[in-house]
C-alpha cells in the first residue's frame, strides 16, 4: 500500500494532484462504492407520500440499527424526541450530501489518467468527506472506541482486521496529505 | 380545545420568553484527525487557523467544545453541516448541563 509516497500535492492554482497505482485505485474504489451501497441502502422505500418525499421528508425517524449507518448519520440530539424529529426532517438530505461526497470521489477515480486524480477545492473538500466517511465506517468495524493503536498495531498476522487496519491507518496518511496541502494555502 | 389551546401558548412561551441562546457542540471522536477538525472547523465556520486549533484541542483534551451559539435553527443548521463532513457534533439549549 506505500506505492503512493507523496499523497496529495499542490498542483498550481486551485488544483491539487495525487498519483495513484492500480491497486490502490481499486481499494479507494471499492472502499467508497460500499459507502454507496450503505447509504442507499436507507432510502426509504416505504415513503408514500411524494409530497413528503419531494421535499426530503422521510419516514425514519428512528435511528439506524447499523452501527455504521448509525456512526454517519449520528442523533443531532440527546433529547431522543427532538433527534427523532430532526431526523424526520433531515436525514434524507445528510445522506444525499455524503452520497454525492462518495460519487463524487469515485468519479474522480474512475477518470484518472495514468493513475492521476487532479481535485480542485471543492474536489478536495468532497474527497475529505467521502475519505472520513470510510475511516468512520472502518473505524467502527475496528472498535477503535475500545482498542487503542497500539491494540491493533499488534493484530496476529492471520487477524482479518489487521489488513483493515492498514487500509485505515493508508487512509488516514492520505487524509493528512491533503489536509497539508490545503491548509498551507490556507495560512 | 382547551388542551390545545394549552399547547399553542406553552410553544409561544418557549418561542417568545426564552432568550437563553443555543449551542452546537462537537465531542471527541477516536476516527477524526485533529488536523480533519481543525480544517472542517476553518471551512464550515471562517475560523483563523489559530482558533480553529484551539476548538480542536478542546475537543480533544475535554470531550467537547461548544463550537457557535445563536437561534435553534441556526444550530440545526450547524450540526447538520458538521455531520455531513462526519464530525460528531450535538445541539442544545445554552442554559442546559451539557
Amino acid at each position: 500500500m506505500k506505492e503512493n509516497e507523496h499523497g496529495f500535492f499542490r498542483h498550481g492554482e486551485n488544483a491539487y494532484l495525487a498519483n495513484f497505482s492500480e491497486s490502490e485505485r481499486e481499494v479507494l474504489t471499492n472502499l467508497v462504492e460500499q459507502i454507496i451501497e450503505l447509504l442507499a441502502e436507507r432510502v426509504d422505500h416505504h415513503n408514500d407520500d411524494p409530497l413528503a418525499a419531494m421535499v426530503g421528508i422521510t419516514m425514519h425517524d428512528t435511528p439506524p440499527d447499523d452501527e455504521v449507518l448509525l456512526r454517519l448519520l449520528p442523533n443531532a440530539y440527546a433529547d431522543q424526541v427532538d433527534a427523532s424529529e430532526f431526523r424526520r426532517y433531515t436525514e434524507s438530505t445528510l445522506r444525499q450530501k455524503k452520497l454525492a461526497h462518495a460519487m463524487a470521489m469515485r468519479m474522480y477515480l474512475m477518470s484518472a489518467v495514468d493513475g492521476i486524480v487532479e481535485v480542485d477545492h471543492d474536489g478536495a473538500n468532497a474527497w475529505l468527506g467521502a475519505m472520513n466517511d470510510v475511516r468512520l465506517a472502518l473505524g467502527v468495524r475496528l472498535r477503535v472506541e475500545q482498542n487503542t493503536h497500539e491494540d491493533l498495531e499488534l493484530l496476529a498476522p492471520d487477524d482479518p482486521m489487521r489488513g483493515v487496519y492498514a487500509v485505515y491507518s493508508w487512509l488516514g496518511w492520505l487524509q493528512e496529505s491533503l489536509i497539508s496541502v490545503l491548509m498551507d494555502e490556507s495560512e | 380545545m382547551v388542551k390545545v389551546k394549552d399547547k399553542i401558548e406553552e410553544e409561544l412561551q418557549a418561542i417568545f420568553s426564552s432568550d437563553a441562546p443555543w449551542i452546537t457542540i462537537v465531542w471527541d471522536d477516536p476516527v477524526n484527525l485533529m488536523s480533519y477538525v481543525t480544517y472542517v472547523l476553518m471551512e464550515l465556520f471562517g475560523f483563523n487557523r489559530e482558533k480553529a486549533h484551539e476548538l480542536m484541542m478542546k475537543v480533544h483534551t475535554e470531550g467537547k467544545a461548544v463550537v457557535s451559539t445563536g437561534s435553534r435553527e441556526e444550530m440545526e443548521h450547524d450540526v447538520a453541516r458538521l455531520h455531513e463532513y462526519g464530525l460528531w457534533a450535538t445541539l442544545q439549549r445554552g442554559d442546559q448541563a451539557i
